[in-house]
């Protein structure tokens, strides 16, 4: 029984054209369908499920609900119960009320963020196919994005009054569902306040992040791709574009990932990231950044935090 | 649309602050006031999504139009009075504006990261 990867985020979009724009000639996912109620589902060409991405049309932006596979259907039992029974509310759906998939649960992370987990989703293969494949499709548009790789979370903290959501979806997901933590910032007087935290269910070094704010939010959503090169290149093409980037490509000290931060147009962060930094598997030690060390953590070139970074999501 | 039209740049004033740019009408003001290396408009997403660049409008509703805007930070009564988005403002003649509030949304702070506001 586990939870094996990121399944897909919704995102909430204000303008349907711009975003499909944006999302399928610039990132270069692949549009897979269109519902009748105008919900957009994309993926990458290396992905094999028929979705990894749903754009909503709403006059809000961010995050409607972030989704995990799990590895049997039979695990969805197991799953609702330890949640149910660790405190959290959980809704079971019928299997189509996530579209193309099978039965699912639904339930609130302690940040308030809505998380789902399935067990089944309709598969349609990668790009290149899985006999003799081709190393990347030749007919991929814009920065050819490989897949979905992490979503990170804006999550209430407020010491003084001993909220910190934070610590709280780390304590939840690592006791109920497996997740392992990677990395992650202390901070306070006493450096005991988990500010920041990445944590695993595969061996990459994150398939979820959390960073603390006044409310819960959107940080980014991040799609993978293959080398420095490319994020070179991805930046090229976001500007032909006039992609409003906020982060010029760099690399992160937590992960080591080589990034650039960028919006879509109805202002959700995107980001690519290159590199897999290193194998996270199960026995590896956490590392911890200290407080004065966090810019770097997060921009280890710059060693410095941009305004816009810190303080803007949706 | 005659050519000084679509040529034409508006005089863009931060009025608490005294800044002014030009500001052509495809361009929107928050694009506009960072090209020209202007500041004053907390400068986000660009997208009429995070809300940090929220301005009100003094010099009327002829004086621009919008695109759309997050509910989450704009509600339809303000958008009515003129508080709007600087990322989803075009000219279409002299504008006189200020900035909403200041940034409120820290969540990570370098050295003081636990004590947002």
């Amino acid at each position: 029984m586990s939870v094996i990867k990121i399944g897909h985020v919704n995102l909430r979009v204000l303008d349907m054209a711009a975003a499909r724009n944006h999302y399928e000639n610039i990132l270069g996912l692949i549009v897979t369908d269109e519902d009748s109620e105008g919900n957009l589902y994309l993926k990458g060409w290396d992905e094999w499920e028929k979705y990894s991405v749903i754009l909503s049309p709403s006059e809000q932006a961010g995050m409607d609900h972030i989704a995990y596979k799990v590895e049997n259907d039979s695990d969805l039992d197991s799953y609702a119960n330890t949640i149910q029974n660790y405190g959290i509310e959980v809704e079971n759906l019928d299997a189509g009320t996530l579209v193309d998939c099978g039965r699912a649960l639904r339930f609130k992370l302690p940040s308030g963020h809505i998380m789902c987990l399935y067990a089944d989703k309709t598969v349609v293969g990668k790009s290149v196919g899985n006999v003799n494949p081709a190393p990347w499709p030749l007919d991929v548009k814009g920065v050819g994005a490989h897949w979905l790789d992490h979503c990170l979370l804006v999550c209430p903290l407020d010491p003084e009054n001993q909220v910190n959501t934070i610590a709280d979806n780390v304590n939840f997901l690592s006791q109920c569902l497996g997740f392992r933590l990677t990395e992650q910032a202390l901070v306070g007087p006493d450096a005991d306040i988990q500010a920041v935290a990445f944590l695993t269910v595969t061996n990459t070094p994150h398939d979820i992040a959390f960073v603390p704010g006044p409310t819960a939010g959107f940080h980014h959503a991040s799609f993978y791709l293959s080398s420095w090169g490319d994020i070179l290149k991805a930046a090229d093409i976001m500007a032909m574009n006039k992609v409003k980037m906020d982060v010029m490509p760099t690399r992160h000290g937590i992960t080591r990932g080589e990034t650039i931060y960028f919006f879509d147009p109805s202002g959700n962060r995107n980001e690519t990231f290159a590199g897999l930094g290193y194998l996270a598997t199960p026995d590896m030690p956490v590392i911890t950044w200290t407080e004065e060390e966090i810019p770097r953590g997060i921009f280890y070139h710059s060693g410095e935090l941009n305004t816009a970074f810190t303080e803007v999501y949706t | 649309m005659r050519e000084e039209d679509i040529n034409s740049k508006y005089n863009i004033t931060i009025v608490d602050t005294d800044v002014t740019f030009k500001c052509a009408r495809e361009t929107h003001l928050l694009e506009g006031m960072r090209s020209l290396g202007q500041k004053g408009i907390p400068s986000g997403c660009h997208g009429g999504g995070c809300g940090i660049c929220k301005i009100k409008i003094l010099s009327g509703r002829n004086s621009y139009i919008t695109k759309t805007m997050s509910r989450t930070h704009i509600s339809e009564e303000e958008e009515k009075k003129g508080i709007v988005l600087a990322c989803r403002v075009f000219p279409k003649g002299d504008i006189q504006l200020n900035v909403v509030g200041k940034i409120k949304r820290k969540i990570l702070s370098g050295q003081k990261i636990w004590n947002f506001s």
